[in-house]
Parts: structure tokens; sequence; C-alpha cells
């Protein structure tokens, strides 16, 4: 049998063996989709199951079990130790994207000008440091020594300039065309002006590339907290209350006061899934808009800094 | 061509005290980005020394007593070096030598999928787990691979192991992580390759189909041949990295009973440097990682140059 190949009009042959390879192919397909959705879609399912049932039930959940219940959501949304964090993640995430992306954005600008003789120097003097650091120990005194640690500011002030975005906005800008540039000078605008009158509209999509994957690692960032807040509970970001909540094990630290007498209730069960939930959930919901810049990103190198 | 040239001699002949006064607003503005990056990057540079003392906070880096190499003869010397190396290695090794090659054949798999939807809808899907967060999918796997959990319960019905808390089994530590490894990264870590696929020349399939090869051959001898560069780029950045295991993932799935198959080197750095306060051995740890990591992808570059004309440097 021969039949004409949609794509490249190439000619195919469609024998048995390729039907089979075919059937094998979309099922490998859909059976790794299922696997990759099924523990978040167990988790959501168990966030609203009965907790009685749920201490018994040992499988993945594909529905809630017994009567859909919100007392876990609710005991989340009014703990105190969640709100914090997730108040604190919201501020890391806005700052690192307001104020980290304008500095990446004039750094990137800086090194970028041909007019200015310090943009080379500028940017050997950064690209030196993606190749070398000092590492954790010597980066911790560091931070002790000017009083970083257990400090809002060790969150807010080292994250700002990211070498990689940094360069990557320099390459941007010198991609473009200077006649934009020249006539805005001519009509006597300064180098500010030029930058984010002119320019800024013409690198969106570096811009968007960077503020995704600046939302998304802050947002799911818990390693640097964990070392330079380990006395600061009310600095902590909220992956830092979920490790508590869900490696840890430890559900007491989190529900203190009224909710102590409820943790004794098996309602404390469902609080593990539904912190899961409610800390995924804005990523989830972002995904979808965020999906066309991955490969961009990818290729940008690791995103996961 | 003449612009570029007549702005080059401009910039040659320009003084500095000259740009200094025409760029001046340059030059403020890039006071503070040097400040930035001389404070969180250069001065912990100079922090490597602590390698080489028995650095006390108290006394300073300069007040620290110089102790030579003991931190790095206690490290090679050390009850632990053993395990740490073997651990680090045979965690990377594994990943390489299974998850790496399944990424490229799962994107030459995807390259297969004729139906446009189908193929974006599930690779929507295949990169979700990359983009949840590392705690929540740690909670997932000690919370699946706990005494009652449904990993466990699978493994005892397909194995016949004991059923028990796999975390706490060194025996299982290795297996487990790879096969997370995969289960996150298999979607997303196929990206770089889908995009070579997507670049390698349609003339030539066609040349090919033309010739009678089909389908196996073609992806045989027409687009691994074509994407060839970008594997070997990646295998080279892989090889240059083979002493960094992701501790932040370890750190938050080992415990004291599987430290003998589950502790890495960064993981090692962290215990001991800023839990025990250990920081001059710490450093020394920290340093050898790097300066091996460094010396290792030079090699493999320079082989892969050697080898196939492609190198990232």
């Amino acid at each position: 049998m021969i039949s004409i190949g949609k794509s490249s009009g190439m000619v195919e042959k469609t024998g048995p063996s390729r039907i089979i390879f075919d059937i094998l192919n979309y099922g490998f397909m859909i059976l790794f989709a299922v696997a990759c959705i099924a523990p978040i879609w167990h988790v959501a399912m168990a966030s609203i199951s009965d907790p009685r049932m749920l201490m018994a039930n040992s499988g993945i959940l594909w529905k809630p079990l017994g009567k859909i219940t919100m007392k876990g959501y609710r005991m989340v949304l009014h703990n105190k130790s969640i709100l914090t964090g997730y108040g604190n993640t919201l501020l890391y995430v806005v700052w690192n994207v307001v104020v980290g992306t304008i500095s990446t954005m004039v750094a990137g600008f800086l090194c970028s000008r041909k007019d200015f003789k310090l943009a080379t120097p500028l940017t050997l003097f950064i690209m030196f440091t993606m190749m070398f650091g000092g590492g954790l120990i010597p980066t911790y005194m560091v931070y002790r020594q000017i009083g970083l640690i257990n400090n809002r500011l060790v969150m807010m002030v080292p994250g700002l300039l990211n070498a990689f975005y940094l360069i990557m906005m320099k390459s941007a800008f010198e991609q473009l065309d200077s006649g934009y540039e020249e006539s805005a000078k001519i009509d006597g605008a300064g180098p500010l002006t030029i930058l984010f009158r002119i320019l800024t509209p013409l690198v969106k999509a570096n811009l968007a590339v960077i503020i995704m994957f600046t939302v998304i690692n802050v947002w799911n960032s818990w390693y640097p907290a964990s070392i330079y807040l380990p006395r600061a509970r009310n600095l902590w970001p909220l992956q830092l209350f979920m490790r508590e909540i869900l490696i840890q094990n430890d559900t007491t630290k989190v529900l203190t006061g009224t909710d102590a007498a409820k943790a004794a209730d098996l309602t404390s069960n469902l609080v593990k899934y539904c912190v899961t939930i409610v800390g995924t959930l804005p990523i989830l919901c972002a995904y979808p808009f965020a999906q066309k810049y991955f490969v961009t990103g990818a290729t940008l190198g690791g995103v996961k800094g | 061509m003449k612009k570029e040239k007549a702005l080059q001699n401009y910039q040659k002949k320009r003084t500095w005290l000259y740009d200094l006064k025409m760029n001046r607003w340059l030059y403020l503005l890039s006071v503070p980005i040097i400040i930035y990056f001389i404070i969180f990057n250069y001065v912990p540079m100079g922090g490597i020394l602590m390698a080489f003392e028995d650095f006390k906070p108290a006394k300073g880096l300069f007040g620290s007593t110089w102790v030579g190499f003991k931190n790095f003869k206690d490290f090679f010397c050390g009850a632990s070096f053993f395990n740490i190396l073997r651990n680090t290695l045979v965690i990377n090794l594994l990943n390489l030598a299974i998850a790496f090659p399944m990424s490229i054949i799962y994107a030459l798999l995807l390259n297969e999928l004729h139906l446009k939807f189908f193929k974006k809808a599930v690779q929507t899907i295949h990169y979700l787990p990359y983009f949840v967060s590392m705690v929540v999918i740690c909670g997932l796997i000690v919370d699946f691979c706990s005494t009652n959990g449904p990993v466990t319960k699978l493994m005892v019905m397909l194995f016949h192991i004991k059923q028990e808390n796999l975390l706490q089994n060194p025996a299982y530590f290795w297996g487990i992580n790879l096969v997370s490894d995969i289960w996150q990264g298999l979607g997303y870590g196929a990206i770089f390759f889908v995009a070579a696929i997507a670049g390698v020349s349609q003339e030539l399939h066609e040349a090919a189909a033309i010739d009678g090869a089909g389908r196996l051959q073609r992806a045989v001898h027409v687009t691994i041949p074509g994407i060839m560069p970008a594997i070997v780029t990646m295998l080279v950045l892989r090889c240059g990295m083979i002493l960094q295991v992701g501790g932040d993932k370890i750190l938050l799935l080992y415990n004291p009973s599987i430290y003998s198959t589950a502790d890495v080197i960064s993981t090692n750095v962290q215990r001991l440097g800023i839990e025990q306060m250990n920081y001059g051995y710490s450093t020394a740890v920290g340093l050898f990682n790097s300066v091996v990591g460094t010396v290792l992808l030079v090699i493999s570059n320079t082989l892969s140059r050697k080898l196939t004309d492609t190198s990232i440097v």
C-alpha cells in the first residue's frame, strides 16, 4: 500500500510493521502522559477526600474517597504559617521580577553599547563569574559578614543579577537595528529614555523568557532560604513550610495554637495534600501561558539555578 | 561595514577621560553593577583561601591558622571519602547511561507522531513534572515510597520484596533517584533534541526516502547523524558535571540510615560546612569538586573536538 505523506509530500509505505510501531508509539506517549499527571491528580483527589477513609487507602486515587470535604483547605487557608509563607513567596517573586528584570536589562544594555569604552571590560568582568565561583561556604561567610543571614534581604538582593540572563539581554540588544536608537538620539533622548522607551518594546520576547523563568525559579526555590534563613521562620518562603509538612512529616510546628486541638483530629492528614495543591496551583495556572517560551529557555541553559 | 569600521576607529581614538565625560550616565549606572558582582561573586572567590586554613569566623580570613593541605588530606584519607565519591559517580553515571539516551530516543519517537495536535498535547503534559517544585516532587516520592505507599505496594507485588519504607533501605536509593529523575526530566530534557531534529534538512530525508529508506533507516542514517552535534554538546556538558549531583533533591530525600548510598559531595559539603561548622574542610571539598569538574570539562571537550569535530568552546 502506498500513501502520500501529508507534511512533506513524500511517498510513504504503510506496512503492518509501521502500524504496529505507530500503535506502540502512541500508546507509550499516552501512558507516559498518564504517569506525569497521575501523582498530581492523586494529590488533588486526596485533598478533598474523607480523612478517615484516606488513612486506610494505599492506592492511587482517581476520584475522591467518600464525601467531598473542604475541611483541609479551610484549615490551610486559615493557618498563620502558610499565609506567612505565601506572603513572603509573593513578595520575593514580585520583587525579583520587577527589580531583577529591570537591573538585568540595564546591565545588559550597558554591556551592549558600542560607543561605551567600559562595555567590553564590563562584559568580561561579568562572564568570568559564570565560570568561577567561591562555592557554598565562602559565599555563606561573606553573607554572614555583611549581616545577610536571617535577614529578609538575603532573598531579595543576591539573586537580582543573573549573569546568564544578562548576557542574553546583551545579545538581544546587539541584534537590534541601530537606526531606532540614532533617530531617538538626534531627538535628544538620554540613554535611559532610549532603553525604556525605544529598545524595551523591541526585546519583549527575551524579557518574557526571563520573567517566566524568574517566576518559576523563585516560586519553587527552597534551598537558599533553608541555608540563609535557618532561624527566621517569619521570613520563610512557602516552600520551606511545605518541606516541613511534606518531607519532615511534621505538622505540629505549623499547626499551632487553636489548630493543635484539631491536629489530633484526622483532618491533619489532609493538610499535606491541601498544602501541595495550594503551593503548586499558581505554577499550574501560569504553565499554559509560559509554554511557548520553553524552547528558548531550554537552549538558554539550566533552568533551575 | 563602513559604519562599523568608522565606529571602531572612533572608539580607539577616544581617550578614557573623554569617554567618561561623554558617557557619564553610563558610567554612573555601571558602578552599582560592578559593586554587586564584586561583593557577591569576587569576594567569595577570595574565600577559597579558607580551604588551606583552620578557619575560625571569629579570627577572620587572615587571622586563622594556616594548615596547608591538611583539609584536603583529611578529605582524601577520611572514612567517608570512598563512599561519597562512589555515590556521586554512580548516581551521575546511571543518569548518563540510562536517562540521557532515553531522552534522545524519546525525541526520536516524538518526531514519529504525525497527529500535530496530539504531539503538542502530550509534549505539554510531559513537560509538566519539570516545573513542579522539588519540595513537592520529593514529598510525592516520600509519600509513594512509604511503607503503605502505592509504589511500595507495587514493588512488593512484582518483586516480592519486604514491605518497608523504601527510603530507609540503602539498596533502593539509586533506583528511586534514577526513576524519579527520568519521570521528572524526560519531557523537558528532550526539548534540546526535539529542536535539533526539527533542524535536520528535509531534503536529505526526501532523498533517502526516494532511495527506498524506511522510517527506521532514515532515523538511523539521516536524523541521528543530523543531531550528532547536539548530542555531543550535551554529552560534553554532562561529563563536565559528573561530580555535581543536584544536591537539593538528595538533601530532601536522604536520611542517616541511607547515607551509605545517598551521601554525595554536595550534600557532604552542606552538612559538614553549614550544620557542623567545619568551614575549612568543607571549602576544601568544594574546591576539589570544582577543580575536578573544570578539568573534566576541558578533557571531554578536547576529546569531542578530536573525535567528532564538535566542541562547545
